[in-house]
């Protein structure tokens, strides 16, 4: 990696972190085609790598939030029970999966999400009021 | 009772779709812990968050046993997000919020297609 690309990588993720906090998605939407187009990574590489900068990210997150909404251990421990079996299987089944076929369905729900924050992006612009819920990893 | 064991699911459900697709899952954990909780939307998102951190560290681990992880490439982004995350939020105050949201959502549209059609 040259520095320039290091550069680079830094400035992007920068630039992640405002426009996630701008359009109230997560940065793995945004961070897993850069590193697929840009980085030429596959889109396994691009995957795993995504989910390690969301941990810190998210970390921050938890930590920004604090002050302004407790949130209740019980419900996060339930959500996150769950939640680790989902992903350890989730994570499993795309390690099984061709990487075409991978980024076709990332595709899927990149074009979704997408369709997501043009219908809020018109209805914020439409009814004015209410700025989304913006911050954060989604 | 019957809440735990909804909330336990929506885990379930948002860990399977952040492993197979390498993000957070917000996206889906939010809309549905408001709708099977009854819990308000800022207090969805924020016990999202804290659920994404054991979600994303066991999915991580996971990619990290099969080496589809590039160790340079994520501590530069990390470094880059947690820079620009306070950045984002101090700079969404004075945007157009709607028009920023209709532009790059055609973006993400268009280049989720392009990875579709490919």
């Amino acid at each position: 990696m040259t520095l320039l690309t290091g550069i680079g990588i830094v400035v992007f993720g920068a630039l992640t972190g405002v426009v996630s906090a701008l359009l109230g998605v997560g940065g793995g939407v945004v961070m897993v085609p850069f590193m697929t187009i840009a980085l030429d990574l596959s889109q396994h590489t691009a995957e795993g790598t995504s989910l390690v900068v969301i941990v810190p990210t998210a970390l921050a997150g938890v930590l920004a939030h604090r002050r302004h909404q407790r949130i209740r251990l019980r419900h996060v421990l339930l959500i996150g029970a769950g939640g680790v079996v989902g992903s350890l299987a989730g994570a499993s089944l795309a390690l099984g999966i061709e990487g075409e076929v991978l980024e076709r369905l990332f595709g899927v729900l990149l074009a979704l999400v997408g369709l997501h924050v043009v219908l809020t992006g018109v209805k914020g612009t439409r009814d004015s009021k209410g700025p989304s819920t913006g911050e954060g990893d989604r | 009772m019957s809440r735990d064991l909804a909330l336990a699911g929506v885990g379930l459900l948002a860990g399977v779709f952040s492993g197979l697709l390498g993000v957070g899952g917000g996206i889906v954990m939010v809309p549905l812990i408001v709708a099977v909780a009854r819990l308000s939307q800022h207090y969805a998102h924020a016990t999202s968050l804290a659920a994404i951190l054991p979600i994303a560290t066991v999915a991580a681990a996971r990619f990290g046993v099969d080496e589809e992880i590039h160790y340079g490439v994520a501590a530069l982004l990390a470094l880059g997000s947690l820079v620009g995350a306070p950045l984002g939020a101090h700079v969404m105050a004075r945007v157009s919020e709607g028009a920023l949201k209709i532009t790059f959502g055609l973006l993400m549209v268009s280049v989720g297609i392009t990875m579709v059609v490919q």
